[in-house]
């Protein structure tokens, strides 16, 4: 592979790095909005269980990270780059 | 007094102190002594010292010592990784804080745990691919060595030993509290068994001892978890409904507002905990102990795994003390306060559930996990000074390599003393601001650097220094004039600076610095770092084949 075609993926790996990190940055950050004033979705309970819509997003957010990092080898995989 | 502050000191174990201290208070009495503990954590320092005297006979060359001859398995470092950043902190101190506050101890989990995805996107590939023993390895590639490797050199150290006198200190109230045993005796004790652990074994038996007690860890947490939701019928939805009920907060726990209200401090939390976590040396040297990418890919995967399930379990556990602690008087004392602090809740929950004997396995895992932290931290210290300055600096990467691994050794020993002797004069102090300062400084000092020098081709070594420099002193600075020092330390009624943990401001600002000073930078030596990222970036992804980075060597 010449330093072109080099370059070329390496453009490729970290526009999808920054990608991933952008949506797990974001992701992130909105639990903030647990802390803001308006944010009635979170801070009501589900249905007429004990849990509230934080706690659901906790949740959410730990296994959506995951979820990321899994994603983020297999597509690694499927393109024969790991 | 004096025991009053032995449950203000098990904060100092959590690199988020600052944010857990108010909520600790309590007279407590050193407890009696424990011998179901001390038999459980004798089992595990014999089975340790066994994989110590193991490993000793495979650690011959500095490689072995500092990096376990890369021959550690992904599953195996990942592993180790949930063991070292799984401290004591994450169980005892997370769990006492939703214990006080409900779900707002749940901020502590998430910032600790959300740093490993960025671990693996942004850094796993191209740090292991760039360095060889610590993260200053790669942040030197391209840049000025000299200088870089002493400025980077300086948030290591920094980071380690405040990090280690927040570990020593509140791990000698913590065993004090657990075990029965005397302050100083505690504290020579972990000093003793962690120089054993590293002298001897390096970094193979400082990762064994880290994945032995994450599988301890885990197991006891599971046992918890488990015996806690077999109260309730197994039904999450019954816990927390018990939780409210027998909370003194009542329905307010199972959402925000109970301990934080305001959206900056979150911010502020959650941004050290995220780029904190992805600055500290101790953890950053570990993606060296692996053969190869592929493997140091899996150990951030793994280690999210483990840390990930962790921290959910962790729900159960804090929501399963307010159900089972707060309506049972033999956990409280005459003055209605939880006995031991906060901190004690896990302890006391693992009684209500599981009696003496998994109260002594859980005491046994926690004094096993401050073994495993500190010495991560030792060998993460002793690199920094035999490898970073030593080898690198003052042999310029030509070192005698038999002088290099008895000067790795000294250090070790030297750490070792230094952090009894730390530990026993800050014994007494309020020096919460010392947990709080690793997380901000590794947030706005060895951060900043790492990453653009991975991902900025305008990055030149006066930029790096400037914005480190800028990076340190403001955070010591803001840390100073924040409630930890101004009002705590120095008795002032109001802080300068309204939060513990500046890094949402520090770290822009390190890297506003790094930027405009590097792009202002015209000088020779700026072109050559400039010039020099070509080559690193390819040899980033490639491997070190493929680059090869002579200009930096000059």
């Amino acid at each position: 592979m010449n330093d072109d075609k080099k370059l070329e993926a390496i453009r490729r790996k970290t526009r999808q790095r920054l990608i991933f990190t952008g949506i797990t940055l974001v992701l992130y950050f909105s639990y903030v909005f647990n802390y803001t004033t308006d944010n009635p979705l979170l801070g009501r309970l589900v249905g007429d269980s004990h849990i509230s819509g934080s706690l659901v997003m906790f949740v959410c957010l730990i296994v959506s990270f995951i979820g990321l990092e899994l994603l983020f080898l297999a597509i690694n995989r499927h393109r024969g780059e790991d | 007094m004096v025991l009053g502050k032995i449950a203000s000191a098990l904060a100092l174990l959590t690199p988020l102190a600052a944010v857990a201290a108010p909520a600790i208070d309590g007279e407590v009495e050193r407890q009696a002594v424990n011998p179901t503990a001390i038999v459980m954590f004798l089992i595990f320092v014999a089975a340790t010292l066994a994989i110590t005297w193991w490993a000793a006979r495979r650690t011959r060359s500095s490689k072995d010592f500092y990096t376990a001859g890369g021959e550690i398995t992904g599953l195996q470092n990942g592993t180790a990784i949930a063991g070292d950043f799984m401290s004591a902190a994450s169980f005892l101190g997370i769990t006492g804080l939703i214990f006080l506050g409900g779900f707002d101890g749940l901020v502590l989990a998430l910032g600790a745990f959300s740093a490993w995805p960025l671990m693996l996107f942004l850094l796993a590939k191209r740090v292991r691919n760039l360095g060889s023993f610590t993260f200053v390895d790669v942040v030197s590639m391209r840049l000025d060595r000299t200088p870089i490797r002493i400025v980077a050199l300086l948030g290591t150290v920094t980071v380690v030993v405040l990090y280690l006198i927040a570990q020593m200190v509140g791990a000698g109230k913590l065993i004090e509290l657990l075990f029965g045993l005397p302050y100083n005796v505690a504290v020579i004790s972990v000093s003793i068994l962690v120089l054993a652990y590293v002298t001897f074994g390096g970094m193979l038996a400082t990762t064994w001892v880290q994945i032995i007690k994450a599988i301890l860890l885990i197991t006891g947490v599971t046992i918890c978890a488990f015996l806690v939701m077999k109260e309730v019928g197994f039904s999450i939805d019954a816990l927390l409904a018990g939780a409210a009920d027998n909370h003194p907060r009542g329905m307010a726990i199972l959402s925000p507002g109970v301990l934080f209200r305001d959206p900056v401090q979150i911010a502020t939390i959650l941004v050290s905990m995220m780029f904190g976590t992805l600055g500290l040396p101790h953890i950053l040297m570990r993606l060296f102990t692996v053969p190869n990418m592929h493997e140091a890919k899996k150990s951030a995967l793994y280690a999210s795994l483990f840390m990930g399930y962790f921290y959910l379990a962790i729900i159960v556990l804090g929501f399963g003390t307010a159900y089972l602690l707060y309506n049972n008087p033999q956990f409280f004392d005459a003055q209605g306060k939880i006995i031991g602090g906060s901190n004690m809740a896990a302890i006391h929950l693992a009684n209500a559930v599981g009696g003496d004997l998994l109260t002594g396995f859980m005491s046994a895992v926690s004094f096993a996990t401050i073994l495993a932290v500190v010495a991560g931290l030792t060998v993460s210290g002793a690199a920094a000074i035999a490898h970073d300055l030593y080898a690198e600096v003052l042999c310029k990467g030509k070192p005698d390599h038999k002088t290099e691994m008895r000067l790795t050794r000294i250090t070790t020993i030297a750490i070792g003393i230094i952090a009894v002797i730390l530990g026993i004069l800050f014994q007494n102090e309020n020096v919460a601001f010392i947990a709080t300062m690793p997380m901000v400084v590794a947030a706005s000092v060895n951060f900043p650097i790492l990453f653009l020098s991975l991902f900025w081709s305008g990055l030149t070594t006066r930029g790096s220094i400037s914005g480190a420099l800028v990076g340190l002193v403001s955070s010591v600075a803001l840390i100073v004039i924040g409630p930890q020092v101004w009002v705590s330390v120095l008795g002032h009624e109001a802080p300068l600076f309204p939060y513990n943990y500046p890094a949402l401001f520090t770290l822009p600002l390190a890297l506003v610095v790094t930027w405009s000073v590097s792009v202002s930078d015209r000088s020779e030596r700026g072109k050559v770092d400039r010039d020099n990222y070509h080559d690193l970036l390819i040899r980033s992804e490639f491997g070190p084949q493929d680059g090869v980075l002579e200009v930096a060597r000059h």
